[in-house]
C-alpha cells in the first residue's frame, strides 16, 4: 500500500472516531469536567497558598492530562469492541499501521483540546500568567500530546479485550510515559518561568526523541495485536 | 538431573560469597561495613536487567517464530527479575540509609529507574494473568516486554539528565566503590557475588520453564477437558471406572522427563 | 561491624528471599508434574474405556 493511501486510511479512522465523539458528546464533556474538578482537587490539596499552586502548577497540569488522557485514549478502542468493530476493521485489506496511525491521530486530537482547556483552567484556578510563555508552552503541549496519543493507543490496544481493563491500561502505561511527564513538566515549568537556566531546548529534545522512539516502537508492534 | 546440580553448585556459591563480602573483605574507608550490602544489591541489579533483557529477546523469538516454548521464557524471565528488582530495590535502599542518611534518593537515576522496572514488569505479569488465551496472551505479552525494554533506556537517561540540568550536589557513586585500600578484594567480593547469584539465576530460569510448560500443559487439558469430559461421563454411564493405574511406574518417567 | 541492622536487614531480606522463592518455586513445580500425571492417568484411563469391547 502506498503512503498517501495509508495516510488517507489513518485519516478515514480518525475522522470516524471524531465524528463518533461529536455525536455522542456526553464522553468528551465529561472527560473535560473529570480534568477540571482534578485540578480543583490538587487545589484543596495543596492551597489556599496561591504561591504554592503555582510552584506545583507545571506538574499538577500534566497529572490532570494524563489522567483524563487515560480516559480518552482508553474510549477510543473501547467503541470498536461493543459490536466487534475493531476486528472487521483488521479484515480490511489495509495496512495495521494505517489503523494505528488513525487511532492515534483522533487520541491526539482529544489530547490536544484536553490539553488546551486544561491549561486554561489552570491558568484561571491557580493565578497563572501565561502571555509571554506561548509558543513554548504550545511546542510542549503539541510533543507531549504526540507521546501520549503514540503510547496510549498501543496500550489502548492491547488491553481493549482483558479483564480488568479499566486498571490494567493505567498499571501498564503510566510507568511507561514517565519520562514524557518529566521531561513535559520540565519544559513546562522552565517555559512560564521564563526559562532562566537555559534547559527549555534540552527537555524539548528529550520529549520528542521519546516521540519519534516510541511511535516506531508502537506502530511496528500494534499489527501483531489485530492478528490475535 | 543437571539442573539439581546448578541448584546446588549456586547455593554453595552463594553462601561462599556472603561469607567472603560479609567477613573476609575490610570495611570500605568511606562507607565502612554498610559498602557490604553493595555486593548483593549490585548483584540483583545485574540479575534484573539480564532477565528483562531476556524476557525482551524471547518475546521478538516469539513473535518471529510463533513458538510458545519462548512465551516460557519470557515469562521466567520477568517473573525472576521481578523478584530481583526488588530485591536491589530493598538493597539500594538498606545501603541509602546509612551513606545518605535516606531510604530514598530521588536523584539518583538507578534506584528510580529500578523501581518504575518494578511496575512496568509487575503490570506484565498482572497482563499475563489477566489474559486466557494462550496465544493471545503470548502475542500481548511480547509486544509490552519489547516496549518496555525500549522504555528502560530512555527512562535511566530522563532521570540522570533530570539530575544533571539541576547541577545537585553529587553523592557517593556506587561505580567509584572499587577505588579504595584494597581494591582487588573489593572487585573479588563483587565478582564473587555476581557469579553466585548469576549461577542460582540459572537455576531459577530453568525451573520456572519448566514450571510454566507444564502449567501451560495442565491449562491445554483443561480447555479439552470439557469435551473429554462429556465423552467420559458418556462412558461411566455404561460401565463404572477401572482401578487407576500404579502410580510408581508412571512417577519414574515424568521424573525423567523433568530434571 | 558499623550499621549491623542495614547489613542483616539487607542481606536477610535478599538471600533469604532467594531461598523462599527457590524452594516455593520447587513446590509449584512439584504441585503442576503431580496434577498433569493425574491429568496423563485420567486420559489413560479413559482411553481404555473407550477401546471397543469385545
Amino acid at each position: 500500500m502506498t503512503l498517501p493511501r495509508t495516510a488517507w486510511v489513518a485519516l478515514t479512522i480518525a475522522r470516524k472516531d471524531a465524528l463518533a465523539e461529536l455525536r455522542g458528546k456526553h464522553a468528551t464533556t465529561s472527560t473535560l469536567f473529570f480534568a477540571a474538578v482534578v485540578l480543583l482537587l490538587f487545589g484543596f490539596a495543596l492551597g489556599p497558598d496561591t504561591r504554592r499552586l503555582q510552584e506545583a502548577a507545571p506538574g499538577l497540569l500534566w497529572l490532570a492530562i494524563v489522567f483524563a488522557g487515560l480516559l480518552a485514549v482508553g474510549r477510543l478502542h473501547l467503541i470498536e469492541t461493543d459490536d466487534g468493530a475493531l476486528e472487521q476493521l483488521a479484515l480490511y485489506p489495509i495496512d495495521r499501521r494505517a489503523i494505528y496511525a488513525g487511532k492515534a491521530v483522533s487520541g491526539l486530537a482529544a489530547m490536544l483540546i484536553l490539553g488546551i482547556v486544561l491549561l486554561g483552567v489552570v491558568a484561571i484556578l491557580y493565578g497563572i500568567d501565561l502571555a509571554g510563555a506561548w509558543p513554548a508552552l504550545v511546542l510542549t503541549l503539541g510533543l507531549g500530546c504526540i507521546g501520549f496519543a503514540a503510547v496510549g493507543t498501543f496500550y489502548a490496544g492491547v488491553t481493549v479485550r482483558m479483564r480488568a481493563r479499566e486498571v490494567m491500561l493505567p498499571l501498564l502505561m503510566l510507568p511507561v510515559i514517565a519520562p514524557l511527564l518529566l521531561a513535559a513538566v520540565k519544559a513546562t515549568a522552565a517555559a512560564l518561568g521564563g526559562d532562566p537556566f537555559g534547559e527549555l531546548a534540552a527537555w524539548l529534545q528529550l520529549l520528542a526523541g521519546y516521540d519519534i522512539i516510541m511511535i516506531i516502537a508502537a506502530a511496528a508492534t500494534y499489527g501483531f495485536l489485530l492478528e490475535e | 538431573m543437571k539442573t539439581r546440580v546448578l541448584g546446588i553448585i549456586g547455593l554453595l556459591a552463594v553462601i561462599a560469597a556472603a561469607i567472603f563480602g560479609l567477613f573476609v573483605v575490610p570495611p570500605d574507608a568511606n562507607q565502612g561495613d554498610a559498602q557490604r550490602i553493595m555486593y548483593v544489591h549490585v548483584a540483583s541489579a545485574w540479575l534484573a536487567y539480564l532477565s528483562f533483557g531476556v524476557t525482551a529477546l524471547a518475546g521478538l523469538l516469539y513473535l518471529w517464530k510463533r513458538d510458545l516454548r519462548f512465551d516460557a521464557v519470557a515469562l521466567a524471565g520477568a517473573e525472576v527479575g521481578v523478584m530481583f528488582t526488588a530485591f536491589a530495590i530493598w538493597g539500594g535502599m538498606m545501603w541509602g540509609k546509612p551513606v545518605w542518611g535516606t531510604f530514598w534518593q530521588w536523584e539518583d537515576p538507578r534506584l528510580t529507574t529500578t523501581a518504575l522496572l518494578l511496575a512496568l514488569y509487575v503490570g506484565y505479569l498482572l497482563l499475563r494473568h489477566l489474559t486466557d488465551d494462550p496465544m493471545r496472551r503470548a502475542t500481548r505479552a511480547a509486544i509490552v516486554g519489547i516496549v518496555a525494554a525500549i522504555d528502560i533506556p530512555i527512562v535511566h537517561f530522563s532521570v540522570i539528565w533530570w539530575r544533571g540540568l539541576h547541577q545537585t550536589a553529587t553523592f557517593a557513586d556506587p561505580t567509584k566503590i572499587l577505588h579504595p585500600s584494597a581494591p582487588g578484594l573489593f572487585v573479588l567480593a563483587l565478582m564473587g557475588m555476581l557469579t553466585a547469584f548469576t549461577l542460582v539465576w540459572g537455576y531459577l530460569m530453568i525451573r520456572r520453564y519448566q514450571l510454566a510448560r507444564i502449567a501451560w500443559q495442565i491449562e491445554e487439558h483443561g480447555r479439552l477437558g470439557r469435551i473429554t469430559a462429556a465423552r467420559r461421563a458418556a462412558v461411566e454411564r455404561a460401565a463404572p471406572p477401572p482401578p487407576s493405574a500404579a502410580p510408581g511406574v508412571v512417577d519414574g518417567r515424568v521424573e525423567e522427563a523433568g530434571s | 561491624m558499623s550499621n549491623l541492622i542495614f547489613i542483616v536487614a539487607g542481606y536477610g531480606v535478599i538471600l533469604g528471599g532467594l531461598a523462599v522463592y527457590a524452594v516455593m518455586l520447587r513446590r509449584r513445580l512439584r504441585a503442576a508434574r503431580d496434577e498433569s500425571l493425574r491429568i496423563r492417568r485420567d486420559a489413560e484411563a479413559a482411553a481404555v474405556e473407550d477401546r471397543p469391547r469385545p
